[in-house]
């Protein structure tokens, strides 16, 4: 019995280790918006607020228009878990019960890569997105908002 | 003599001019062995620089790519079709019912932007199949099952994202599970006993969405005025209007709890005074949903009674299980005794994707009414959303 506990410890250890060393693993994501846009800094619960629709329009006034990278993408995972506290794929099934209702006011557009996310952030002035820190440092067209690392 | 030394000298000779070779060859060999290898790294490095640009390239490629294609969808698409279908096997205890397959929805969802502020917004039902055969020398039904019906149909005007007009048939907004129903998108394929019982399940009318906040909360509200339920399509059969409301505030940490209201004097001339509350907490892996609606009856030749119900479900996430239970308790009437019914509900389900999930629900349903004989039900089924959702 001893050492069937001790296995469960062992494995459990290792499980932890695994999945601490796989969150270190994640590279920094940083919340980007438009280089004209005033806003210069956003809170977790104020992007929050935003990706849930509860902040529909930026200070100015104009609409928000809000972008998410695909479900299998490793920033994804970041960004649900840390602002939104829920998987990337629960965040979709939410979303698309929403969409489906017609009850959804300001759904996420779904690009699949980030510079997909970064072109249009860089074109809209009302827009927001998430991408790797990495794919836009030294970009000036972009201005990072908060970082998750 | 001479040829020992000779060949003495000429081992000397040999000796040196191997030990010069082999010094020689020693001192270059590192040389030599370095300059590959730091040749090697500046190539790698190179490689990998270029392999970065290719990268980027193909990024910038794929990115106007689907920017293109995206602006070819909007440009091509007509009328954006999505929806959902569900498939089960129900097994009953329950006198004169049996088990069986059963195609249960099939659900098509038409949206199209007609301009830039106005939409259209249809959803169409197909429940169990449906048939219907006519005789062909007459318009009567020879036989018909299942049924099609318009859920909803209303013409949308949104000028901004916080408000929005619905003229036409919709979900009356009533508490969380009016709205929020779908069979990909609940744990449960029963649904709970007060829901289309208290409020009416579609409205034929107006409705008028806003949405603002209020410090931290965020709060959605629904007006709307209505024919009044049994009156659907121009079969209005009565000059009073139903009317009704609707709040939600979306308070911090996961939780979010409203109210509801409808009036309505129905086709007998029952005048209805429905009202709801209803809270939702969703935290992590846990989410709490529960509603109490009731109703004020008050006929003209019968004493005024009120029917009441509510519910609880409790749902917990573990990675593509969910697992969930809900109490459900309903009175039909306040003037009547032994007449409660109960259900309890077990369920879960497994979601092989986002749109895919496979449920195991197990009910029992119980009643005051002795009359009654207590049942119960086994469903599992298949729930899929379809479209781009």
């Amino acid at each position: 019995m001893a050492a069937f506990l001790k296995k469960i410890a062992l494995l459990t250890g290792v499980a932890l280790v695994l999945a601490v060393s796989s969150l270190e693993a994640a590279e920094p994501v940083a919340v980007i918006v438009n280089r004209a846009n005033q806003v210069e800094k956003l809170s977790e619960s104020e992007v929050k607020k935003i990706y849930t629709n509860n902040t529909l329009a930026w200070p100015d006034g104009a609409p928000i228009i809000i972008y998410d990278l695909s479900t299998i993408d490793p920033s994804r995972a970041l960004f649900s878990e840390r602002i939104l506290g829920k998987s990337p794929d629960l965040v979709a099934e939410e979303w698309a019960h929403l969409k489906i209702t017609n009850q959804a006011k300001n759904p996420p557009q779904t690009m699949k890569s980030p510079s997909m996310i970064i072109r249009r952030v860089m074109k809209e002035k009302g827009a927001i997105g998430y991408v790797s820190l990495s794919l836009i440092q030294n970009n000036p067209s972009v201005k990072v908002v908060n970082t998750l690392q | 003599m001479v040829f020992r030394s000779d060949s003495l000298a000429m081992k000397l000779v040999k000796g040196t001019a191997c030990s010069i070779l082999l010094a020689g060859a020693l001192s270059a060999l590192p040389a030599s062995a370095e300059e590959p290898i730091e040749e090697l790294k500046r190539e790698v490095e190179g490689l990998k620089q270029e392999n970065q640009e290719i990268k980027r390239r193909m990024e910038a490629f794929e990115a106007e790519d689907e920017e293109t294609k995206h602006g070819l969808s909007i440009l091509t698409r007509l009328v954006e079709v999505s929806g959902y279908a569900d498939a089960e096997y129900s097994f009953t205890d329950r006198d004169g019912e049996d088990s069986g397959f059963r195609l249960r929805h099939l659900s098509l969802f038409f949206t199209k932007e007609i301009q830039k502020e106005w939409k259209l917004f249809t959803e169409v039902e197909f429940e169990d199949a449906p048939r219907i055969e006519s005789e062909r020398s007459t318009d009567e039904v020879k036989s018909s099952q299942g049924t099609i019906f318009i859920e909803q149909m209303y013409i949308e005007y949104h000028p901004r994202l916080d408000w929005d007009l619905r003229l036409g048939r919709f979900l009356t907004p009533a508490g969380i599970w009016s709205i929020y129903h779908y069979p990909p998108y609940v744990t449960t394929q029963t649904s709970p006993i007060i829901y289309k019982v208290i409020f009416p399940e579609v409205s034929d009318g107006i409705q008028l969405r806003n949405s603002f906040t209020l410090k931290d909360s965020a709060l959605d509200t629904q007006v709307y005025l209505a024919n009044g339920s049994g009156n659907s399509g121009n079969g209005d059969r009565n000059e009073s209007k139903g009317a009704g409301a609707r709040i939600n505030a979306d308070l911090l940490a996961g939780l979010s709890t409203g109210l509801s209201w409808y009036r309505e004097e129905d086709n007998g001339g029952v005048l209805r005074n429905s009202y709801g509350a209803h809270l939702l907490y969703a935290r992590s892996a846990f989410r709490i949903q529960a509603e109490y609606q009731a109703r004020t009856n008050a006929p003209d030749s019968s004493p005024d009674f009120v029917d009441s119900g509510w519910y609880a479900q409790a749902e917990y996430d573990m990675g593509k299980w969910t697992l969930a239970a809900r109490y459900d308790w309903y009175d039909p009437s306040s003037e009547a005794d032994n007449d409660l019914w109960v259900r309890y509900t077990g369920a879960i389900n497994y979601h092989f994707a986002h749109n895919v999930t496979g449920k195991i629900e197990f009910n029992r349903n119980e009643f005051d009414d002795s009359s009654e004989d207590a049942y119960s039900q086994g469903i599992m089924a298949i729930a899929v959303a379809i479209g781009d959702l």
